[in-house]
């Protein structure tokens, strides 16, 4: 063969042969695609995209005058990786962002960070933590300006990886109610409300994109719906005053713990919740519910036996009772009463006096034949259940029942003073309060509305129990509770500005490890106040130290009692009627107040019960109270000359911003009180923005 | 604009080849963009950076090819034993100090220069330069064992030889390439069967020492024959499963017609999409029909590299354009291969497609040689037709090539001299032009 024509025709086979190899190629996709194409496109599908999950903002806890008691701020935890900075500008930048560090933090030297810095880069690390710290916020944004950090992670190696955390405003105060949220660990409000302010995470498809970013695909998301917030009825300002009352008394006598309660009466709301356990070092920390720990209560639950004989009519508290001198025997136990001598009285009086023997004989002789009368009362009082506070944590109490192994001839009269069962203090601040409101017993409540995004879409109405007496029946509750602060074991107490009621107790404690030998004892006082018109209730109980040297509740809870109720009633001045004693000076001319807004003259002359007319309708108005030519008191719009500094001394604070602002001038305010001078003399001219300062006394 | 008409007028060769390697780059450009997105973030660049280097090297690369093709490609036949003499050495610089990629010894750093590129390119080059020299002085003798086939199999088996411990799968493929032009030079049958059963024991050999002994990569080598048969662990993480499991999704989400320019999802799953793996990219861009279309291209340049070899008269020539162009498609054509799941991963690239710097400029001499024996045909046709109808060939619209004719007569007079045929008288003369011997016409 023509070797030309040899070499062509290898060519030509050769040439084919590689046209049959780009024509397998071709097929071999094709096949690719049709027949495994469905589940290699599942796979990409499950590579490409992927959920995200968009974290729902967890819900504050405010209180109802819109104080913050819990909020989720961001921090953020700083590493940095060293090994990604390039040499010469960690040289260059090290002293300055030693520097830098060292005035952020103010806690090492200049000298300290740059070693430290140094150190770890000569090792090269790659996850160096910053400070043992998290960072907040601004201290975040700062670093992030730094020199070498504000090159970013990838050449300033700076990580910063941000976390919610739970944050407490007004730190200890109630901490225990409002409870902790730390990942999987929950108490308090928190845990109570968790599903209500954890809100519902969103998600959203995300598809892999150039260097390892996701991008969510539109219209793929389910927004978060963040959480909601919750308002509680807490008043931060009384639990402020109860927290130090109750701690001052704790740590005076060494008291192992305390819980103090304030319930407004008529709706059953928890203004105040303190609970101070002593901590090994000997201070006082809100470590436990102790308002809703069960206890053997002691004389405060002798309201209960009175009340159960008083709505079985088998008494009546000007009945008299015979004390025996404080010693009776039943069965083959005795019992005392704390101060003995007491003989003949009338049951109001034995309850004002606490008499252990007056009531336990009321007691034994009106139900022993028929223990399960008195029982069911107990039921009726809602003691043998749950109070049904919206508040984790609670135990259910314990009372003896006839019938059962541990009841004998001896317990009922001992149930009369308030042993033989447990109930928590929460259950006995109920029952009082029940009595301060005319007999209606009210659900106590924390949280009494929900918002969402500051709108309320939730509120919370207060429920009534049951009712625990009839009109009569209270009347006489009434009485002997009155009765108590007036010539009984509190007589102390009692302010000479506003009226109270209440009960002491005083009990001897057998309790986990502890028994009625080691003198310890639990102190109580729980009562309302006005007598008159009650609006609140309070119950303090404490729980002393062995052999304290003081243990009554009258000389240990009573204080606490009287510290928290002065607190209410200057908050509360011109709310209710009462013997207002700082506004009795009014008759005297003596104004606390010169000018003031419309609005508060009209609680003002509530208050004291005169009714003097309003020249205006609108209550912003600010007005004057002077003294006419007749002695008169009058009322008139307080003259103000429109461009003119106003005279605002003896203002209080809130007036004196208001009409200042009105003129269009900046306040700056200093100290407390009423308004004592003003920066700028009255009668000046007033230029728009101008600052003025007010000095309160 | 005159300039460019001037550069236009001196561009000589085959005008397809031309359009083909073109179309190629522009290809390269659309597809390296849209891969390097990925590179480009994770190295800190702008993401034109790497569009603006392949832009460059795609640039320098058509200056090598004009370059090249402008030289007498009688010239290559004593540049390619100088460079084949060269690479030797080379190869074996490389193996013992070569910069390690991925394992192999590849890589080396030009001292002056500071350009480092994979002594394989330059040694491949030159053996197939030196092959097509070797292979067209040999015809006579071919079919004889001693005297044709081995003299042409030696350098061949040294090279391959050499590059085989660092990178085996080239080393195959070169083989293989190489016994494709045997095959065109006209070796027996006979005797490419004995080579090929002692290409397939010599490895078998190979691998057992090398896994026997841990020296060299048999576990990689091993890794890839058992990924490709599927046999092991499928959980499609491990590298090179991983690899071939994302092209072929790349493929599936290609369709007919493609996602689109750009729109690659899969670029931020392979590993080098810009690279080995970007004809799966291409296809995932462009669907079947822009795979298509590059393998059409590159057997479009194939055909073309056939024609010029039909034309050419002289064997060194036909053997050089058939040769170089043969195995440049050959490796696209397996590289594609590899991403189809049609062979088990070799780590070659997609001339003029891959991005790349000194492998783009290798193919670009490559180029520039068969369009260097395009161009010389077409003179040398355009001569004849002179010759036998000047006035109809002074009269042609084409001034140009008439220009460059004149330029070149003398050499070409000389080269026609040695077309006769068989002269003893003739071939002492031939020796002037070729340092080692006739070029037996065909």
């Amino acid at each position: 063969m023509n070797i030309k024509k040899d070499i062509r025709f290898r060519v030509y086979i050769a040439f084919t042969c590689i046209c049959l190899f780009g024509c397998a190629i071709i097929f071999k996709a094709a096949m690719i695609q049709v027949k495994e194409g469905p589940k290699l496109r599942a796979m990409a599908r499950e590579m490409h995209t992927r959920f995200d999950t968009l974290i729902a903002e967890r819900g504050n806890i405010y209180t109802e005058e819109g104080a913050l008691l819990s909020s989720s701020i961001p921090e953020f935890d700083v590493h940095v990786d060293f090994s990604v900075i390039d040499s010469a500008t960690f040289r260059k930048n090290i002293d300055t962002l030693a520097l830098c560090m060292s005035r952020l933090t103010m806690d090492k030297t200049q000298d300290q960070y740059k070693e430290e810095f140094v150190r770890a880069y000569e090792e090269g690390s790659k996850y160096y933590p910053l400070a043992r710290r998290k960072f907040k916020y601004f201290e975040y944004e700062a670093l992030r300006k730094f020199p070498i950090f504000n090159r970013g992670k990838a050449l300033g190696g700076f990580i910063a990886d941000a976390k919610e955390k739970r944050e407490n405003p007004y730190g200890m105060r109630a901490f225990r109610t409002i409870g902790v949220f730390r990942d999987k660990n929950m108490s308090g409000l928190e845990a109570t409300y968790n599903r209500v302010l954890i809100g519902e995470n969103g998600r959203r498809v995300v598809q892999k994109s150039t260097g390892n970013v996701w991008v969510p695909i539109e219209g793929s998301e389910v927004e978060p719906q963040n959480g909601k917030d919750i308002v509680t009825t807490l008043d931060i300002n009384v639990q402020e005053v109860a927290e130090y009352a109750l701690r001052s008394i704790l740590e005076k006598y060494e008291c192992l713990y305390g819980t103090c309660i304030v319930m407004e009466t008529k709706t059953g709301k928890i203004r105040t919740l303190v609970n101070l356990g002593r901590q090994p070092n000997g201070t006082y920390w809100e470590d436990f519910n102790y308002a809703m720990i069960p206890t053997e209560p002691g004389s405060t639950f002798k309201l209960a036996t009175l009340l159960s004989l008083l709505n079985d009519k088998l008494i009546n508290v000007d009945q008299n009772v015979d004390a025996e001198g404080g010693t009776v025997h039943f069965g083959n136990r005795t019992m005392h009463d704390s101060h003995l001598g007491l003989g003949v009285m009338p049951i109001w009086k034995a309850y004002a006096e606490s008499s252990n023997t007056a009531m336990a004989k009321l007691a034994n002789s009106n139900y022993a034949n028929n223990p399960k009368k008195f029982i069911d009362h107990l039921h009726q009082f809602r003691l043998d259940t749950f109070t049904g506070i919206d508040l984790l944590g609670e135990r259910r109490t314990v009372i003896t029942r006839p019938g059962t192994a541990s009841w004998s001839n001896s317990t009922l009269p001992w149930m009369g003073t308030g042993y033989g069962i447990q109930i928590s203090p929460l259950h006995t601040c109920m029952l009082y309060n029940a009595v301060a409101n005319g007999g209606k017993m009210m659900k106590p409540y924390l949280v009494s509305s929900i918002r969402e995004y500051g709108k309320e879409v939730r509120r919370i109405e207060p429920v009534v129990l049951t009712t625990v007496g009839d009109a009569g029946v209270i009347a006489q509750a009434q009485k002997c509770t009155r009765a108590v602060v007036t010539e009984g074991t509190a007589k102390g107490i009692e302010s000479p500005y506003y009226t109270m009621c209440g009960k002491t107790g005083t009990a001897q404690v057998a309790d986990k490890g502890i028994s009625y030998g080691d003198g310890v004892y639990q102190g109580s006082f729980v009562g309302y106040l006005p007598a008159e018109n009650p609006q609140y209730t309070i119950c303090v109980v404490i729980r002393t130290k062995p052999h304290s040297r003081a243990y009554y509740g009258g000389a240990i809870a009573a204080p606490v009692f009287r510290m928290v109720a002065d607190k209410i009633f200057s908050e509360n001045i011109g709310a209710w009627g009462g013997p207002l004693d700082s506004l009795a000076r009014f008759s005297t001319g003596v104004v606390p107040a010169k000018s003031a807004t419309a609005r508060n003259y009209n609680v003002l002359f509530n208050a004291i019960r005169k009714k003097l007319p309003m020249p205006d309708e609108d209550v912003n108005k600010i007005m004057q109270v002077s003294v006419d030519s007749t002695n008169r008191i009058v009322v008139a719009p307080k003259s103000m000359y429109r461009n003119l500094v106003p005279d605002v001394k003896g203002m209080s604070l809130r007036d004196a911003v208001y009409m200042l602002e009105t003129f269009g001038m900046h306040v700056n305010v200093k100290g407390k009180g009423k308004v004592a001078e003003q920066s700028i003399t009255p009668g000046t001219t007033v230029t728009k923005g101008q600052v003025i300062t007010i000095q309160l006394s | 604009m005159e300039q460019m008409q001037q550069l236009l007028k001196k561009t000589k060769g085959d005008k397809v080849i031309w359009g083909v390697v073109l179309l190629l780059s522009f290809i390269s450009l659309l597809a390296v963009f849209s891969s390097t997105g990925s590179l480009a973030y994770r190295m800190e660049k702008n993401s034109n950076y790497y569009l603006i280097k392949q832009v460059m090297v795609l640039g320098l690369g058509l200056m090598i090819i004009y370059w090249v093709h402008n030289i007498n490609y009688t010239k290559f036949a004593k540049l390619a034993v100088i460079l084949y003499l060269l690479s030797l050495p080379l190869l074996l610089y490389t193996l013992c100090f070569g910069t390690s990629l991925n394992e192999g010894s590849r890589w080396i750093k030009l001292p002056v220069i500071n350009l480092t590129f994979q002594t394989s390119d330059l040694a491949k080059l030159a053996l197939f330069m030196f092959l097509a020299r070797t292979l067209s002085i040999k015809q006579a003798d071919i079919k004889d064992l001693k005297k044709g086939f081995i003299p042409v199999l030696l350098p061949v088996l040294f090279t391959c030889a050499l590059i085989a411990p660092a990178n085996l799968s080239t080393a195959l493929m070169l083989g293989f390439t190489c016994s494709i032009l045997f095959f065109i030079g006209r070796v027996q049958m006979k005797h490419l069967m004995l080579l090929a059963l002692a290409g397939i024991m010599g490895l078998c050999v190979l691998f057992t020492v090398s896994k026997l002994t841990g020296w060299g990569r048999a576990s990689t080598w091993e890794q890839r024959i058992t990924d490709f048969f599927g046999t092991k662990d499928k959980d499609g993480k491990k590298d090179d499963v991983y690899q071939v499991q994302q092209a072929k999704i790349a493929i599936a989400g290609g369709g007919i017609t493609g996602r689109g320019p750009g729109k690659s999802l899969q670029k931020n799953f392979l590993p080098h999409p810009y690279s080995d793996f970007i004809f799966s990219i291409i296809i995932e861009e462009y669907g079947l029909m822009g795979g298509g279309l590059v393998v059409m291209l590159y057997l479009l340049f194939l055909w073309r590299a056939v024609l010029i070899f039909k034309r050419c008269p002289f064997a060194f020539g036909a053997f050089l354009a058939v040769g170089l162009s043969i195995t440049l498609v050959f490796q696209a054509m397996l590289n594609m291969a590899v991403n189809v799941h049609l062979v088990p991963v070799t780590g070659l690239t997609l001339p003029m497609i891959s991005m790349g710097g000194s492998s783009i400029w290798f193919t670009s001499i490559a180029i520039g040689i068969v369009l260097s024996v395009s161009k010389y045909v077409d003179e040398m046709e355009g001569s004849k037709k002179k010759k036998a109808k000047p006035a109809q060939a002074d009269g042609a619209t084409d001034a140009g090539v008439e220009e460059v004719t004149d330029e070149t007569t003398e050499e070409e007079e000389r080269v026609e001299e040695e077309i006769v045929e068989k002269k003893p008288r003739k071939r002492a003369s031939k020796k002037q032009v070729l340092d080692d011997g006739p070029i037996p016409a065909i």
